[in-house]
């Protein structure tokens, strides 16, 4: 008796809270903890969760079903700028750009909720990573080198602060990170000799409450400038620490002007994200002079090394070589190369490439691999947890570099040429460095980045334009569907409904798959 | 059989591939240089191509790593007002990588208004500028030995089992110089190799490999007309000679590659 009662009353609290929060509590935004810990309905930052392994743990898509998958819905943008960015999922919304663009569809139909224009502005438009998300705000970067702060419900303006000066060189592309109540901005140039940073700002006010310099100020004599913080970076919350990639060092392709190893430049940093202050640093190139920033995801991976448990960092580096780190204190535990690469006289006892000095780029040209988009660039890689493999898009690639007295000291001081390239799927081994798989991803390369899941399933793209979803433990295809354009981005995914749906894009359009509905 | 006749092929595409390599001359010195009145014109078509263009083409149009140089490009040179150029930026070259951009006519004429600033300034002051890509003269490319890249075409290097400088070579240092030159001879990249495609009945089909991935191969056949099918469906073969190039990039050392630069050079 007292507990049927019980029974009844407590149904009928939940039906009067599921009335009231469905008016009220629905749109939680993205809080603290659905960025700590995503739930399968979202993606609510650049990598889905701050570990950048762009690994799922859904499992409705499966190796046996993948076949049968299916367009969902498609959205086009009508524009011509390429989809760069990792589209964010929070209450069923989802969020995307392309630069001074950001829309917000219905991740259930691809329907348009809203779409934001920002005025045509100066800077670079090469491409733009997505918004990031801080409750139910939204966060987004300008080629003019703005951050812009829009209610995400209608994209109605809250504020907008300089993140650095256009007129310097400087833009901004990247994906903000949100860690506690810090947005994570970094910045872009490649043509100038400027200063690289990472600023944490204030999601309410806008306001800076630190910045960290890559390199040191403009005119320090003797000293590089450089280590633009192109990419948004990965968080480790028990160790409280954020991992970032820094740029290549300026002028570009001409190092004469900055001797020695130019710290820290194409370098792995680990910062306290409340303070902006180093803890460790590791550089993946010193004294690089073939623009092979080290922007690539720092991807966090807890796990077993030869025997020993260990919190791994693990990036496959713009420069042809895999790292694996300690992630505590930045010391190496694996350096090996993961395509061709002919520029180093070997490693140091830090586990560092060691650049040989007849390769740096010369007035009659120097022959050079990987060329300089890298053995891969800013696309995802992705651990696939189940099979403890890494998994990359890579690009085996030659070039011929050129620099000059009469090409000067400033920007990219020099130029630079890809002979020839392919793009080549790779599954390698994190303990050895061994390629475990290779798929043969079309000449010239692709520009897909991946995503794997735990029902043992690798999704990317090939050069083609053909959307692939391979069996992670072998690479062969499982399935495929031709895009129409070229592939630029890492897919997603995520359940909606019961449903399991894999986000890719190429061109200016979005594609939603999934297995048919019952 | 098919081979003897692919090889024929491979000289003729060869041959057509290099007539059709992009930008190997300077700008014509009638570069229309800009006026006061265009003045307003390039510099809005600076801002333009500094928000689309540049990151692939140089700040300047002195090219990069995935766009060549504009200054020096035949295409920039024979345009006027932007007839040539609008056609390339409106519909891109997909094949090459290049995106179309939806652009209006005042918009080309803007674009183009720049490039041929740049172009012209480029020709006058050896291209200096700030910060952007650089370029390639002949000039740097000439520290190499001519006999020694004689030797290595015809032992180390292999090229000769491919090549001759009497036959497909003949005269391609007039067709092509510089950058272009080289480039060309570390590989050609615009280079459309010859296939052979077996149906599972019928008679098999020779042609110019158009398409391929891992599901579909294209081609096109002695008529011009495309065809195509289904990997699982036909046994297909490439001919993969143009491979050459690629398994001699760990092999060559600098100095090979500036020899036979300087061999390939005096073929005229």
């Amino acid at each position: 008796m007292h507990s049927l009662k019980t029974a009844i009353f407590l149904t009928l609290s939940a039906l009067t809270a599921f009335t009231l929060s469905g008016a009220l509590l629905a749109q939680q935004g993205a809080t603290e903890s659905v960025l700590l810990h995503p739930p399968a309905n979202s993606w609510p930052g650049y990598h889905g969760d701050y570990s950048g392994r762009r690994h799922s743990a859904l499992t409705q898509i499966t190796p046996g079903n993948v076949k049968n998958l299916t367009l969902a819905w498609a959205f086009q943008t009508d524009q011509t700028a390429e989809i760069k960015s990792s589209p964010l999922l929070v209450d069923g919304i989802i969020y995307f750009t392309v630069p001074e663009n950001i829309w917000a569809i219905d991740a259930r139909s691809g329907h348009r909720i809203w779409h934001y224009s920002y005025p045509p502005s100066e800077g670079e438009h090469i491409g733009h990573r997505g918004v990031g998300m801080y409750k139910n705000y939204l966060y987004f970067l300008t080629p003019d080198a703005h951050l812009v702060s829009l209610n995400a419900k209608d994209a109605s303006f809250r504020w907008k602060v300089t993140i650095a000066d256009v007129s310097k060189g400087y833009w901004t592309s990247m994906a903000p990170l949100v860690v506690g109540n810090h947005i994570l901005v970094g910045v872009s140039g490649d043509f100038d000799n400027l200063s690289g940073y990472i600023r944490s700002i204030d999601p309410e006010t806008g306001e800076t409450q630190w910045q960290w310099n890559s390199t040191p100020p403009v005119g320090t004599p003797g000293q590089t400038t450089g280590g633009m913080t192109w990419m948004p970076g990965t968080y480790d919350p028990e160790l409280n620490l954020i991992y970032w990639g820094t740029g290549n060092p300026t002028p570009v392709l001409n190092g004469s002007t900055r001797p020695g190893d130019d710290p820290y430049t194409c370098s792995i940093v680990a910062l306290n994200p409340d303070t902006g202050k180093l803890v460790w640093a590791f550089q993946v190139s010193p004294h690089d002079t073939h623009d092979w920033d080290a922007v690539e995801t720092p991807v966090l991976v807890d796990g077993d090394f030869h025997g020993q448990p260990k919190k791994m960092l693990m990036q496959s580096s713009r420069n042809g070589y895999f790292f694996v780190l300690d992630r505590t204190n930045g010391k190496s535990l694996l350096t090996v190369p993961y395509g061709p690469v002919n520029w180093t006289l070997g490693i140091d006892s830090q586990g560092r490439p060691i650049p040989n000095p007849k390769k740096e780029p010369a007035p009659d040209g120097r022959l050079i691999a990987p060329d300089e988009g890298g053995m891969t660039n800013y696309r995802s890689p992705s651990f696939d947890t189940k099979n403890g493999l890494f998994i990359v898009d890579a690009h085996p690639s030659w070039s011929i570099y050129f620099a000059k007295p009469a090409d000067g000291v400033y920007g990219w001081a020099g130029a630079d040429y890809t002979v020839w390239g392919k793009g080549l799927i790779e599954a390698i081994d994190y303990q050895t460095g061994k390629i475990r798989w290779t798929h043969e991803a079309g000449e010239h390369g692709s520009g897909a980045g991946v995503l794997t899941t735990d029902s043992g399933l690798t999704f990317t793209g090939d050069a083609a334009g053909n959307f692939l979803a391979l069996d992670s433990s072998t690479g062969k295809t499982l399935w495929h569907a031709g895009s129409g354009s070229q592939i630029v981005s890492s897919p997603t995914t995520y359940e909606l409904d019961g449903r399991q749906y894999l986000l890719t894009s190429s061109g200016g359009v979005l594609f939603a798959w999934a297995l048919p509905e019952q | 059989m098919i081979f003897s006749r692919s090889g024929i092929f491979l000289c003729v595409l060869l041959t057509a591939s290099y007539l059709s390599a992009q930008a190997n001359t300077p700008p014509q010195s009638d570069q229309r240089p800009a006026s006061t009145q265009d003045q307003a014109l390039v510099e809005k078509g600076r801002d333009l191509f500094r928000k689309d263009c540049s990151f692939c083409h140089g700040r300047d149009a002195t090219g990069g790593e995935s766009g060549p140089d504009l200054t020096r490009s035949k295409l920039v040179a024979a345009d006027i007002n932007g007839d040539k150029i609008g056609d390339v930026v409106r519909n891109g070259r997909p094949d090459k990588g290049m995106p179309p951009f939806d652009r209006s006519p005042d918009q080309i004429a803007a674009l183009a208004a720049f490039i041929h600033a740049k172009a012209a300034s480029a020709a006058a002051n050896g291209r200096k500028g700030a910060g952007g890509r650089r370029g390639v003269d002949p000039s740097d490319l000439q520290t190499g030995n001519v006999e020694a890249g004689q030797k290595y075409f015809n032992g180390a290097g292999g090229c000769a089992n491919c090549h001759s400088p009497s036959g497909d070579l003949a005269g391609i240092a007039t067709r092509l110089q510089g950058l272009q030159l080289e480039e060309q001879m570390l590989y050609p990249r615009h280079f459309k190799p010859p296939v052979t495609v077996r149906p599972r009945s019928g008679e098999s089909i020779t042609g110019t490999l158009d398409y391929l991935d891992e599901f579909t191969v294209g081609l096109t056949d002695a008529n011009g007309y495309y065809h195509s099918w289904r990997t699982r469906d036909v046994q297909y073969k490439v001919d993969g000679r143009v491979n050459a190039h690629v398994e001699l990039f760990s092999k060559y050392t600098d100095d090979d590659v500036h020899n036979l630069m300087a061999y390939l050079q005096t073929l005229k």
